[in-house]
């Protein structure tokens, strides 16, 4: 049954989420540098130093220290910041959202593109449809995702098409404070300059983070449509004369979805990889700037949270595919 | 006929496959005239082109590798190779319908039985240019559902296709094929992929509808008995190419051509003169299996409540003697499969015991002296034989392995089996996809022989062949077995063709051996009504064997059927 089959998955992923953390901790420590003298910088006094390693508890052992941060995240408490001597917590609440809109935004332009285009590529196989999508899907998979942006902030600079940097442009003055996420919360509260503002931000961003997926999404969608097409079901409603368009939109292309939809979910993870870089050159207020701060100053604490989050979220991610890959498939539901 | 033409009429129609720009011709001058209200039958092995014959006329030949290089077809006067692709559609499911061979993977998995009639209903009825509402559309697949023998339609369109049994799938295929009374109805083979019993309640359902309602026929088979049962009128196909064709009785009784006497001649006959006995060789018991059990445990998972284990084989014995060819014989799911691979030690027993020439084979099977014993040759020897290796380098695995030939002696081995299996010795170094479906199927016995095993476990070994390739590979174990001196256990569920081969032959349902005795005596006498009720639903060739069947009434079939009729 599906549902012993997602309670199963639920426990995996928390098992997988406590080893991440085991192994980041441990990463953590055994890097060289004391990350009290780091934040407190060269000019501080071994006594503040020594004191500030007592604060942290760093003077415990590792494995009381693991212990007490495991605990404290078991009750909310992500600890404290060194480097903004804030509650990670709050650190990470602020910064999380603008990283989930642009890789959610860009999970909606992947599947948007790529599927239409990997079904047409699909139909059309063999054709210079095909061929010149098989092109750009080769160049999207094999060129890093900062290399498309800054090409496309290059090419959108002579143009002022979009603009280059940033969340939302200063004088719309809109926050997002129902979802945090501006292209929802903007149409929620009906704000639609602020939601074309918020639009024209996100898209390079996510477009330049898409790119990878779009390659890979469609040349899966690609083939898994071809294979069904191959099915003795498709030419059973061919011979009762349903129309091409009902047998490729509806039963070839739900029956292809699967495979598309599970690698969406594990390209979920490359996506946060991808975000951090693509975020640093569209400076866009994501979690990646506070996390390469976090990794550079040894702020552990942050950057257990960092990465338990982004975990999280591609955990959480592929639960929902499985999901929807069981809601596809009744065979999926009946055997789980 | 008062018609002033026929129903279907294809007159010279030559058709080709183009690939890599080549063009392949395999239909030639193909002549087929089908009147209104004829019952006529296209028969044909494997390649004869009669499936792309059908396509043509219903209008789906793979585009664009298929070629229409000439000829006509016309259907009620009309010539549709020069119609327009929408006037084309327009005959689809309303005029001329399908009913499609593999009742499985005729649906897509993931949409439900409704769905796919109800969308199929609505752009027929599109086409037509009548518009109709979900209610009345479902209320019009209800009660064609009802007609193909389906109780309860309700619950069969809430189904998705995985959870109906393949027999139910085959209905709702014919009623597909129904819902607008087609003026043709072609079917598919209908029923071939199905268990006997199941695919003789097809046949009667679809010979009944086809009275009824005064439909024209047309039948593609590779079956001459369902042809009988069918049809009036018959077209032998080979190779692209109608080589015969007159009245079903008369093309039975003097068929004119050499291919068609082959064929007639190369299916095993059930009752009659023409049916071959067997002796039993000696008495010496080399196999016993005493109250053998096999259980399946489904697999546990973490925190999902256990399942009920599944009985495969529930208390069977039977004693195989020196010399026998022992017959097992049983439809899907019965168990003879199972008992087949405890036998040859592949697979532990839940209960009882199995013992060869009086020793266990419960610690014996993991010896490779016993590999040497008994061997097996699989049903199907397109997935049996690795498509990487040559034939010699798959017959060399045997003899490396359990029959510790020495390489410089095992070239010669690979020759004397290749001869023993009336292979030429060239074919050592060719691949499986060189070969054809019989030649691969000798190979997988010579490599079974080339242990020098006593005792070979034959599992459907001619079940994926043509019937005229099944006789030849039949005729080479017959001879193996006489100059061996070998013991064959058969497992089969055409008991057509145990009734020539064994001389023993025991019969499984649902995990149990029902009936076991001589071949002669079972076929005879049969005491099991399982057993009766299998052998009524063969279908043979002859009046006189349909009457040498034993007779059994609809309750009978009932009673042990259940599960398959509605």
């Amino acid at each position: 049954m599906i549902g012993y089959h997602l309670l199963r998955r639920t426990i995996g992923f928390a098992f997988i989420l406590l080893g991440l953390s085991v192994v980041i901790f441990t990463v953590a420590r055994v890097v060289p540098g004391d990350p009290a003298r780091m934040a407190l910088g060269p000019l501080a006094t071994n006594e503040q130093v020594a004191q500030l390693q007592e604060e942290m508890g760093f003077s415990k052992p590792a494995v009381v220290q693991y212990f007490d941060y495991i605990g404290g995240v078991l009750r909310g408490n992500l600890g404290k910041s060194l480097l903004t001597s804030r509650a990670v917590a709050d650190d990470i609440a602020q910064a999380l959202p603008a990283t989930l809109e642009l890789v959610l935004f860009t999970l909606f332009l992947i599947a948007v593109l790529a599927v239409p285009l990997g079904v047409l590529a699909a139909r059309r196989h063999n054709s210079w449809i095909d061929n010149a999508s098989r092109l750009v899907s080769l160049l999207g998979v094999v060129t890093p995702g900062f290399v498309f942006a800054i090409l496309l902030q290059l090419l959108v600079s002579h143009f002022h098409f979009f603009p280059l940097t940033g969340r939302l442009s200063t004088d719309i003055r809109f926050t997002p404070d129902i979802t945090h996420l501006a292209l929802v919360d903007s149409l929620l509260k009906g704000r639609f300059d602020a939601f074309a503002d918020a639009l024209s931000h996100i898209f390079l961003p996510a477009l330049a983070l898409s790119a990878a997926g779009i390659g890979q999404i469609m040349r899966i969608t690609r083939s898994s449509m071809l294979d069904v097409a191959r099915r003795d079901h498709v030419e059973t409603l061919r011979s009762f004369g349903v129309p091409d368009y009902v047998i490729t939109l509806k039963y070839m292309l739900r029956l292809a979805a699967v495979a598309p939809l599970t690698i969406l979910g594990l390209e979920f993870a490359s996506l946060i990889g991808n975000a951090f870089i693509v975020e640093m050159v569209f400076a866009w207020p994501g979690i990646a700037s506070y996390g390469l701060r976090a990794i550079l100053s040894k702020d552990i604490n942050a950057v257990m949270a960092v990465v338990l989050t982004s975990g999280l979220f591609f955990v959480v991610a592929n639960l929902i595919v499985d999901l929807l890959v069981g809601l596809i498939d009744p065979r999926l539901r009946a055997r789980g | 006929m008062a018609a002033p033409h026929p129903l279907l009429e294809i007159e010279s129609l030559n058709i080709g496959f183009a690939s890599y720009g080549q063009t392949t011709q395999v239909l030639h001058d193909v002549h087929l005239k089908v009147e209104a209200g004829q019952r006529a039958a296209v028969i044909g092995e494997s390649g004869s082109g009669k499936s792309v014959t059908m396509k043509a006329v219903i209008g789906t030949l793979p585009h664009p590798a298929a070629r229409v290089l000439g000829g006509s077809i016309r259907f009620d006067g009309q010539e549709l190779l020069s119609l327009s692709r929408r006037e084309r559609e327009r005959l689809k499911g309303t005029d001329i319908s399908i009913v499609h061979q593999d009742p499985l993977t005729s649906f897509n998995p993931v949409f439900t039985i409704g769905e796919h009639l109800d969308d199929v209903l609505k752009f027929a009825d599109r086409r037509l240019g009548t518009s109709s509402d979900a209610r009345s559309r479902r209320t019009r697949i209800e009660a064609t559902l009802r007609q193909a023998q389906l109780k309860e339609p309700e619950r069969v369109l809430r189904s998705y296709p995985f959870q109906l049994s393949g027999g139910m799938r085959q209905r709702v295929l014919i009623a597909m094929a129904l819902m607008h009374r087609p003026k043709l109805l072609i079917a598919d083979e209908p029923g071939t992929a199905l268990d006997v019993t199941t695919q003789d309640e097809i046949l009667r359902l679809l010979n009944q509808l086809v009275s009824e309602e005064q439909l024209t026929l047309l039948m593609v088979t590779h079956n001459l008995a369902v042809v009988r049962q069918t049809s009036d009128y018959v077209y032998v196909m080979q190779s692209g190419r109608i080589v015969e064709h007159g009245p079903v009785r008369e093309i039975f009784t003097a068929p004119r051509m050499p291919y068609t006497q082959r064929l007639l001649e190369a299916i095993p006959p059930l009752y009659g003169p023409k049916v071959q006995h067997r002796q039993a060789h000696s008495e010496t018991v080399v196999i016993t299996a005493n109250d053998v059990v096999k259980r399946f445990e489904a697999p546990r998972r973490f925190l999902e409540p256990a399942k009920a284990p599944v009985l495969a084989v529930r208390n069977a014995s039977l004693s195989i003697c020196k010399g026998d060819v022992f017959g097992i014989a049983g439809e899907s799911g019965s168990g003879k499969s199972t008992i087949a691979r405890m036998i040859v030690g592949l697979m532990p027993l839940s209960g009882g015991t199995i013992e060869i020439d009086g020793r266990s084979i419960a610690d014996w099977r993991k010896d490779p002296a016993f590999r040497r014993r008994i061997q097996i040759v699989y049903q199907n020897p397109a997935s049996s034989l690795n498509p990487r290796r040559t034939v010699a380098e798959t017959l060399a695995v045997p003899l490396a392995f359990a029959g510790a030939v020495p390489k410089d002696k095992r070239a010669e081995r690979i020759r004397e089996l290749l001869a023993l299996v009336e292979l030429p010795a060239n074919f050592a170094s060719r691949y499986p996809h060189q070969l054809s479906g019989g030649q691969k199927q000798r190979v997988a016995i010579a490599r079974a022989l080339a242990v020098d095993p006593e005792i070979v476990v034959l599992d459907e070994p001619t079940s994926s062949l043509d019937v005229s390739v099944q006789k030849t590979v039949i005729d080479l174990l017959l001879g193996l077995r006489d100059r061996l001196g070998l013991t064959y256990l058969f497992i089969s569920h055409d008991l057509s063709l145990m009734r020539n081969f064994c001389n023993r032959i025991a019969v499984m349902f649902r995990g149990e051996i029902c009936e076991q005795g001589p071949t002669d005596t079972v076929f005879d006498d049969p005491q099991h009504p399982y057993t009766r009720a299998l052998i009524a639903s063969i279908p043979v060739l002859t009046d006189a064997e349909e009457q040498a069947k034993p007779q059994v009434t609809l309750e009978e079939r009932r009673a042990v059927l259940a599960s398959t009729i509605q």
